[in-house]
């Protein structure tokens, strides 16, 4: 901090003292509420988006609420919608009052609105609907300070140092600290509150689920740059105030949170040290203000902000340059108490002043340094003068739905995200940060860029031009030009978008054998090929349609191979020369008695071995249940499978025509997952045996505590904690192993070499058998990743036993076993390309008594 | 093991367990106690008693109803009625638990209060747990496979034994969910809260790593959460993911007594979970590190209330049953636990007692238990015949179950769901 910076920081941290008074640490020995897990969706798009969109996310989500705490916040709004100006939207605060009790509203005007600010306009939210308990009535007041007030403040709180801007916004935070403190006190009154007090920028929530909140103040027509949408899940007590949902703000920034904090108490001292007393008591608002406190009084630049709240730590930081370091440090050594101890993830949308025109508003998604909760961001990216959108989510699948959504009321989106992928907290790599900004001009014209902490940023390599035409696949049009893969693979390059549908439409013309057809389309899904002009994430949205059309045929082909399925349908036999049935998933729950995996369930105990699940979207525990010894099962899943998928199956074949979600394949015991994709948090914890392979990349934690001799092919990397804690005998006496490969694929669908194949810094932690096999030829993992593993010698029979599953993942992936063994240009010899890694023999794992070696 | 009965060491373990098994006939009876048995908690009286009740004798002459600690359930008394407002003869009195209080199916009741705790295949022998499964077969009522696996000897039991879950996800299959009517995930043990499970290097023998797919002769560490749950809401999905495996199945979570208890207690609820076990502090064998035991956590007889008010308060404690566990050793015990406001009780230690545990605390180690009970040692687990096992703590909760309606019938009760959280009817002796 420069010194005049210091000066104000501590300027207005003096002033409020006077309004805060002496806080009493025993004040925060207690929370209100337990914060459980949440679910949440974040939406940044550079064209303004209706709420709407996010409804089916939200709902796709319920399972991560409890119906006791819905929110959503809003920036980069639409000035129409309030019956403002666009000058008004940017210039004023939008003060959003939540009457709990409507007799309140006199008393609040009277005391905080009326003597304190020019009132422009009032927009008051009808509520629609019904809801119990009932939602507050929002009241929204585009305010300025008035002048004499603020004179006043000025002279009264000693606040002669700050900007112009800058003292406004103190003034209209200490004056909504004391609003909330005479009429809404976590524990006792509860009439009214602030929900939010930023320029451009609204908050509204209320008790009850994520979506309610869209419905019953009306957002799905409301519109905006940035959008968040959360479901709550505390639990404590039956009575239930909506001031304890999320959002929470600081002033120019709305947040919420997946997680609960360890140290609640302790970053409630860190904030009383800097004479800021909490009004909800919850871990988010603690949250909230940490980051008004570090961003805007401190003026910290985001990145500084984010490495307060989730640190840098072990051997991430010894990665990070010298400067960062020296910078990291003092950061910590500050600030640490006031860093939240998660499991936690935030999102954050925030509206700032960017000159004289719009404001910048942005998304930004901060995770913890352990990678407790789930998180996924995505980016759809618009070629220049088009729209581009990115998100940040609970689960991929949340982000699909928003997708589909929006895709099929705007031409200019499409089904697929560009990019997907996971941050990894606390790293010197990404940050474990992501931020979305919106940048607008005058013209009304907006940019999306995406940005790491470190401010690099994120965009696809090649913009070619997405297809943003209706897709068109009929089944009589056209006419294969060939329905091998071999062939269309390689002509895909040089085809159009117009090309590829009639293709598609004439492999559907229902001359061809339907399981040829889907087999087909299932390829082109799977594999990273040159798509030439088009964009892969188009192509994608095309086949989705193609498998639609090929889903009704299905249906309405009594001649086809496969039994449909759907929901409120008859369970159906197995009849020759029907052996297959496809399952339509649309419809489902995602748990419970009525789930899909309880219908697949009934269709394996009905006889079905064969079965192609599509239309998933976000439904949990695919392929569990089946039982022990099911190695005549083969269950294809299309669409966005869940969490739990092909856990604990025995004997199965699962192959994910896609990613895959979180916990995918616990405890399982034999089989084989193929997932078509990235895989997320603790794939296979706990397994027992089996073959997977992943032609992504793996979350944290994969592998962890697996036992017996689970055989996996990671191609992509893993973000932190592989096999820790594995248990997998000698891998050449019939024990388990991980194959990680470091590889991905560029824009064209060509292989390429990661940087490093594992940027984590524990690897193989604690493990006490078993082996991995590292795709290491530049050396680029060091001894230090590894916390009780070492390095080995890689000997012919190791070889031997990784050769057939790289040949198995040629077949699956087309990743040729003679690329992986590539090294600069030229072939290399496996023992010199892999890298082997055995348990060093960690003392704390080794028996105490010498007796049982006689 | 093949065969629980054979006994290829018959000669060498003969003359040591008749010496054993005569000392359970002898030392209740002798004049005197015998040198250096037991601890504060557990006295040697309580162990002499145990004895005797694990042969069905009622155990007079000795001090059967507390321990000496000082606190716990030892500061805790019992208000007997005056004999004209008892529970007369000839009435009886009921002793049975409902396990399922939701509407949903199926219901399980079993006609005492209490099952038997979490006891994994390496933390003790094969023979322990076929001891305990036959009881709790006898008695209509259960016991926990612990999380080391399920072995193949106790499916003709499987009616009478809980699958648990642990952190380690040792020996869990879809098998030995589906086959179970219960399925127990443990978050956490009393004695040792948020340390995790071990299993020291010496235990892991062969057969113990075979079950549990490891490598032979290395310390199993089991983590400490669920790597995979790390807030309610992951919690609920572990939940519905056991009900997809096993619809019919119901969910016991057991947790230790952190201070927030009561939120614990009631995201639990929300998740589905059917019955909550409360393990305290007070239990544990001596594999669990000395410095956690009673040093971690808040002591049960502060958490059950609490647990339990707040239950009421949220309107849903009639649709959960709570267990309290964690050093109950006696009838007495639980009377109190359940007058704290459990439903029911679950038991560990004194099951061991039953069988000869002397409470020497030489647990961790693979032939440390000099009465062949916490080890897996080929011949030393032979010291300890199933069926004999079995017997053993039959008869203890038989006398645990007389006991009982004893305490109730003094304290004017019928049933002993008429105890729950009658306070009222404890006092502190200090």
């Amino acid at each position: 901090m420069s010194k005049s910076r210091t000066a104000i920081a501590r300027q207005i941290i003096r002033a409020r003292k006077q309004t805060v008074g002496l806080i009493d640490p025993r004040e925060f020995t207690r929370k209100a509420a337990a914060e459980g897990g949440c679910g949440v969706i974040g939406i940044a798009s550079s064209m303004q988006i209706e709420g709407r969109h996010l409804l089916q996310s939200l709902m796709q989500m319920r399972n991560r609420g409890n119906g006791k705490g819905g929110g959503a916040a809003l920036a980069g709004l639409e000035p129409v919608a309030f019956g403002v100006d666009s000058s008004t939207l940017s210039e004023d605060y939008l003060i959003a009052v939540a009457y709990l009790d409507l007799a309140a509203r006199p008393d609040v005007e009277r005391q905080f609105i009326i003597p304190k600010f020019e009132i422009d306009h009032t927009h008051e939210f009808p509520l629609r609907g019904e809801l119990e308990p009932r939602p507050p009535k929002v009241v929204a007041y585009f305010a300025r300070p008035k002048s004499g007030a603020l004179a006043e403040f000025k002279k009264t709180s000693g606040l002669s140092g700050l900007g112009a801007e800058e003292l406004e916004d103190e003034f209209v935070y200490q004056n909504s600290y004391k609003l909330n403190r005479s009429f809404y006190a976590a524990l006792g009154d509860t009439r009214a509150f602030v929900l939010s007090h930023g320029k451009d920028l609204l908050v509204l929530k209320l008790v009850g689920f994520g979506d309610d909140v869209f419905r019953v103040y009306g957002l799905e027509d409301m519109k905006a740059h940035i959008w968040i949408g959360h479901h709550r899940y505390p639990t404590k007590g039956r009575v239930w105030h909506p001031g304890g949902a999320h959002p929470f703000v600081g002033l120019n920034e709305a947040l919420v949170h997946n997680g609960d904090f360890a140290n609640y108490t302790s970053v409630c001292s860190y904030l009383a040290q800097h004479n800021i007393r909490p009004q909800f008591l919850t871990d988010t608002e603690v949250s909230a203000l940490v980051f008004d406190l570090h961003h805007r009084t401190f003026g910290y630049p985001l990145e500084y902000v984010i490495e307060t709240l989730a640190p840098t730590t072990e051997r991430d930081f010894a990665m990070l340059p010298e400067e960062k370091r020296r910078t990291y440090g003092q950061l910590q050594a500050s600030h640490i108490h006031g860093s939240p101890d998660g499991p936690w993830f935030f999102l954050l949308a925030q509206s700032l002043r960017n000159g004289a025109g719009p404001r910048e508003v942005r998304l930004i998604g901060i995770t913890d340094t352990s990678m407790l909760r789930p998180q996924v961001f995505a980016l759809q990216q618009g070629e220049a003068g088009q729209p581009s959108i990115g998100f940040a989510a609970s689960e991929k699948q949340a982000i699909d739905a928003a997708l589909q959504s929006l895709s099929e009321s705007d031409g200019r989106f499409w089904t697929h995200p560009d990019l997907i992928w996971n941050a990894r907290g606390g790293s010197h790599t990404d940050g474990g940060a992501f931020q979305f900004k919106v940048m607008r001009g005058p013209d009304g014209q907006a940019e999306l860029h995406c940005r790491d902490k470190f401010g690099r940023q994120i965009e696809i390599e090649e913009v070619s031009t997405p297809y943003r035409g209706e897709i068109r696949i009929s089944r009589a049009a056209g006419s294969a030009q060939d329905d091998r893969f071999d062939q269309v693979r390689d002509d895909l390059h040089s085809w159009s978008y117009a090309d590829l549908q009639g293709n598609l439409s004439g492999l559907l013309n229902g001359e061809h054998n339907r399981r040829d057809q889907l087999t087909l389309i299932g390829l082109l899904l799977d594999r990273r090929v040159d798509t030439g002009q088009m964009r892969r994430s188009s192509v994608l949205s095309i086949l989705d349609q193609a498998l639609a059309t090929w889903i009704q045929a299905v249906k309405e082909d009594a001649n086809s191979q496969f039994t449909y399925h759907a929901h409120g349908l008859a369970l159906p036999e197995p009849s020759e020369p029907r052996p297959a049935v496809v399952l339509d998933a649309t419809g489902f729950p995602a748990q419970g008695p009525h789930s899909l995996a309880l219908e697949m369930g009934s269709l394996v105990d009905r006889g079905f071995r064969d079965i192609v699940v599509m239309n998933v979207r976000g439904q949990r525990f695919i392929a569990n249940g089946l039982g022990a010894d099911t190695g005549d099962i083969r269950i294809d899943v299309f669409g966005s499978s869940g969490d739990y998928l092909a856990s604990g199956i025995d004997g199965a074949q699962v192959i994910v025509h896609g990613s895959g979600q979180d916990q995918l394949a616990q405890i399982m015991k034999n089989g084989k997952l193929v997932v078509h994709g990235d895989v997320g948090q603790t794939f296979m914890y706990g397994a027992k045996g089996g073959e997977a392979y992943v032609l992504g990349h793996a979350a944290g934690r994969p592998l962890i505590n697996a036992v017996g001799n689970p055989r996996v092919v990671i191609n992509g990397s893993c973000l932190d904690y592989l096999a820790e804690s594995f248990m997998a005998g000698d891998p050449l006496a019939d024990g388990g192993f991980v194959v990680l490969n470091g590889i991905s694929f560029d824009g064209r669908g060509r292989l390429i070499d990661l940087e490093t194949p594992y940027p984590g810094g524990n690897l193989f932690s604690l493990a006490s058998g078993g082996a991995i096999f590292l795709r290491d030829p530049n050396r680029a993992v060091g001894a230090d990743q590894l916390n009780g593993g070492e390095f080995s010698e890689m000997s012919s029979d190791h070889w031997e036993l990784v050769r057939p599953l790289l040949e198995e993942n040629e077949r699956l992936f087309g990743i040729p076993v003679s690329r992986l063994l590539t090294h600069e240009g030229g072939p290399a010899a496996p023992e010199f390309v892999y890298r082997l890694i055995i348990p060093a023999g960690h003392e704390a794992l080794q028996p105490e008594q010498a007796w049982i070696r006689h | 093991m093949t065969n629980p009965g054979s006994d290829p060491f018959a000669g060498r373990t003969h003359k040591h367990t008749e010496w054993l098994r005569s000392g359970f006939q002898y030392w209740p009876r002798a004049d005197g106690p015998p040198p250096a048995l037991g601890d504060r908690r557990w006295t040697s009286d309580l162990i002499l008693a145990n004895w005797m009740q694990s042969e069905g004798v009622h155990p007079s002459g000795l001090e059967h109803r507390r321990g000496d600690s000082g606190g716990g359930f030892d500061a805790l008394e019992l208000k007997v009625l005056p004999q004209r407002d008892w529970v007369p003869e000839t009435e009886e009195i009921d002793t049975t638990l409902q396990l399922n209080r939701r509407t949903s199916e199926p219901r399980i009741e079993i006609p005492i209060p209490w099952y038997g705790a979490g006891m994994s295949y390496g933390s003790v022998s094969e023979q322990i747990m076929l001891a305990r499964a036959m009881a709790a077969e006898r008695w209509n009522t259960f016991t926990s496979t612990g999380e080391g696996g399920y072995p193949d000897s106790l499916i003709p039991y499987q009616r009478h034994v809980i699958t648990q879950i642990a952190t380690g996800l040792f020996g869990v299959r879809e098998e030995t969910i589906q086959r179970t009517r219960i399925v127990e995930f443990k978050y956490a043990q009393g004695a040792k809260p948020g340390l995790g499970g071990h299993l020291l290097g010496d235990k892991t023998t062969l057969p113990v790593a075979r079950m549990r797919e490891s490598p032979p002769w290395v310390s199993l560490f089991s983590p400490f959460p669920f790597h995979s749950v790390y807030s309610v809401e992951d919690h609920r999905k572990h939940v519905d993911w056991i009900k997809t495996v096993n619809p019919a199945a119901l969910v016991v979570v057991k947790v230790s007594t952190p201070t927030d208890i009561d939120m614990v207690a009631v995201g639990s609820y929300y998740a589905g979970a059917n019955i909550l076990q409360i393990d305290g502090s007070y239990g544990g064998t001596g594999a669990a590190p000395e410095i956690a035991k009673k040093n971690i956590a808040m002591p049960v007889e502060f958490a059950i209330p609490k647990v339990h008010r707040y239950l009421q308060e949220e309107g849903v404690r009639d649709e959960i049953v709570v267990l309290a566990s964690g050093g109950l050793r006696t009838a007495h015990d639980m009377a109190k636990a359940i007058a704290l406001g459990a439903d029911g009780a679950v038991l560990g230690t004194a099951e061991l007692v039953a069988l000869g545990c002397t409470r020497c605390g030489n647990c961790e180690r693979g032939r440390g238990c000099p009465f062949g009970l916490t080890t897996t040692d080929p011949e030393l687990s032979l010291l300890v015949d199933p069926s004999w096992g079995a017997e053993r703590i039959s008869n203890l909760y038989g006398s645990m179950k007389s006991e009982l309606e004893d305490i109730l019938r003094k304290l004017g009760l019928s049933k002993v769901t008429e105890l729950r959280g009658r306070t009222d009817l404890l006092r502190y002796i200090r």
